[in-house]
């Protein structure tokens, strides 16, 4: 699928980024420089598309992630044209392009002093909120991002983005229970809608445009890494590697062909079936149990076929079986070789 | 059944021209115009401090918590109903937690509420004052008249619509008189205003009358004179009565029984 300059360009790999950015001097061309609000503009252009401006956000994005300054410049000089200086989204780009072009630290300083003297005036001030804290993380100062973060949150808990913001933050920093909680506030928030960050959202921090599949995946992931984390109980451990059972499962019965549920699941079944874990007693009700071991089995089997499947498929570029990454598709071909070689000795 | 016969009355082809041209293009213009003033005239969405914000999207958390709560297990999701019933319960997240418990204050002594108000009056200006002004200038040049006859027959019940100002008892109500056309241009031009000025104009008094109707339930929510608290309490008893089941109970085995390989 080609990428359009409709959807948000942050998750593209770089060839696709790097093929829109090179469009821009053509959509710059064809659109017309000045949005004109006369009547009679109107009645003969007709009516301005939210479409444009869209796209001269991601035009934005993905010029200054290749370099293109100038372009990015002329897009965001017609955003302002349109929108004035004062308005949120503009200030934020504005801010984003200033961040993209400094080029020591200084630089980024004087671009979160802007951003704290527009946070002075304005405190629901939410897109430059979050490019504060974007720039703050990248700076490196994560307790600042976070203690920002959860601000925010505490005013805005209805935000799916911050949320999944604080809960790759606290991943970073190996506070997995935290990680969850965030996670599971994201799935709370779009628990069925297939692109719930939509792209207006896009421009504020690193957003992850998930599905729920994906969402129940990442947070199949994060219980698993929770498990393992050195020092865990035995008791919490067992928990959490049953509901990372769960929420791959609930990922794959969301999505059927999803490469990295079936991953997921695998390499819990697996480590699962290693461990020859037996489901301790159920001590508390409110939690999930280990499912017994002929599940376990039956869906390390499954995993194993489907990946076997997907990687075959996909080696032949099959129709309809396009559009998985290489990297997680060679991935799943070592887990699966891992898995083959172990059953050999 | 005796057979009415047919009217014919002689008109000046000229009326065509020189009435129904006319009307229909002041019609258009006007609302063309009342377009624009609306969006000139309209004020800016004001501002919310952030302690409204806080509020409101607290109660909206609290809504979408109860009503998504099966994606959460049991343990994550009883944590959550505690936090927020306790948070509910004890005003935490309300604007101004001294308030509690007193009567909301009259909606029309709050400025915010006044605001509003205006904002409705003036677009009841736009739409009545240049109505007015049509309708008086169509009765003083062209009243009397009767200008064209519909190709369809009609009952009698249209005459009081369709023959405004003519005051002719025998005559069929096919024949249309001017102030009936002005009727007709006003319910029937919305799809020209449609494709002349984009399907969200404000052209149209009728399409603004329906949704002046219409959002009566979204707009309660955090309208004036709405009590926060009570809508916090209302939710926490909502979360409290909650019984929990999850979409992860039995996944597995819906799995293995749905996924063929």
């Amino acid at each position: 699928m080609a990428p359009s300059v409709l959807q948000s360009p942050v998750q593209l790999p770089p060839a696709a980024a790097l093929s829109l950015s090179q469009q821009a001097p053509a959509i710059l061309r064809n659109s017309p420089s000045t949005a004109s609000s006369s009547p009679f503009g109107t009645l003969l252009s007709g009516s301005e598309k939210p479409e444009q401006w869209l796209q001269y956000e991601n035009l934005i994005l993905s010029c200054l992630r290749t370099g293109d300054d100038q372009a990015a410049h002329v897009c965001l000089g017609r955003l302002v044209a349109r929108f004035g200086d004062d308005n949120e989204r503009v200030q934020a780009l504005r801010g984003l392009v200033k961040e993209a072009e400094a080029e020591n630290n200084g630089a980024l300083e004087d671009v979160l002093k802007e951003y704290d003297q527009i946070l002075s005036e304005n405190d629901t001030n939410i897109p430059v909120a979050k490019r504060r804290i974007a720039l703050l993380r990248s700076m490196g100062r994560l307790s600042d991002a976070t203690s920002a973060l959860v601000q925010l949150l505490d005013f805005s808990p209805t935000d799916a983005e911050a949320w999944s913001e604080l809960s790759d933050i606290y991943l970073s920093q190996g506070l997995y229970p935290q990680a969850v909680y965030a996670m599971e506030e994201v799935l709370v928030m779009a628990p069925n809608a297939w692109n719930v960050c939509s792209p207006t959202t896009a421009l504020d921090l690193s957003p992850m445009l998930m599905q729920p599949s994906q969402i129940h995946a990442r947070l199949g992931e994060l219980q698993y890494m929770a498990a393992t984390a050195p020092g865990v109980a035995n008791g919490s451990y067992q928990k959490c590697m049953a509901e990372a059972v769960k929420r791959f499962s609930r990922s794959i019965e969301l999505c059927d062909d999803y490469l990295r549920g079936y991953y997921g699941l695998k390499l819990v079944t697996k480590k699962l079936l290693e461990e020859n874990a037996k489901p301790t007693k159920q001590t508390n009700e409110s939690d999930f149990a280990l499912p017994d071991t002929n599940t376990i089995e039956r869906l390390n089997e499954l995993a194993t076929a489907k990946l076997s499947e997907i990687i075959r498929h996909s080696a032949a570029n099959d129709r309809g079986w396009r559009g998985y990454s290489e990297a997680e598709v060679a991935a799943a071909r070592e887990l699966l070789a891992d898995d083959a070689s172990a059953a050999k000795r | 059944m005796a057979q009415v016969p047919v009217q014919t009355i002689h008109r000046d082809p000229q009326l065509f021209y020189w009435i129904l041209f006319p009307i229909t293009i002041v019609m258009i213009l006007t609302g063309v115009l009342r377009h624009y003033a609306t969006v000139l005239m309209a004020s800016a969405p004001k501002k919310q401090d952030r302690k409204t914000l806080r509020e409101q999207r607290a109660l909206l958390h609290g809504i979408n918590v109860r009503s998504n709560y099966h994606v959460l297990s049991k343990s994550s999701f009883s944590a959550r109903r505690d936090a927020l019933i306790t948070a509910y319960e004890t005003g935490s997240y309300l604007k101004d937690p001294d308030n509690r418990g007193q009567p909301p204050p009259n909606p029309m002594s709050d400025p915010s509420a006044m605001e509003g108000m205006m904002g409705m009056m003036k677009n009841q200006m736009a739409m009545i004052i240049p109505n007015t002004l049509i309708m008086s200038w169509i009765n003083a040049f062209f009243s009397g008249y009767v200008i064209m006859k519909l190709p369809f027959p009609l009952t009698i019940k249209f005459k009081s619509m369709l023959q405004a100002g003519v005051a002719t008892r025998d005559m069929d109500p096919r024949w249309m008189s001017s102030i009936s056309w002005y009727f007709l241009c006003i319910f029937g031009l919305q799809s020209v205003f449609n494709f002349l000025l984009g399907s969200e104009n404000a052209a149209n008094q009728m399409a603004q009358q329906m949704t002046q109707m219409g959002p009566q339930g979204a707009g309660q929510m955090f309208g004036p004179g709405v009590d926060p608290n009570k809508q916090f309490l209302a939710e926490a008893e909502n979360l409290a009565v909650i019984e929990h089941y999850s979409v992860l109970d039995g996944v597995e085995q819906r799995l293995l029984e749905g996924i063929k390989v």
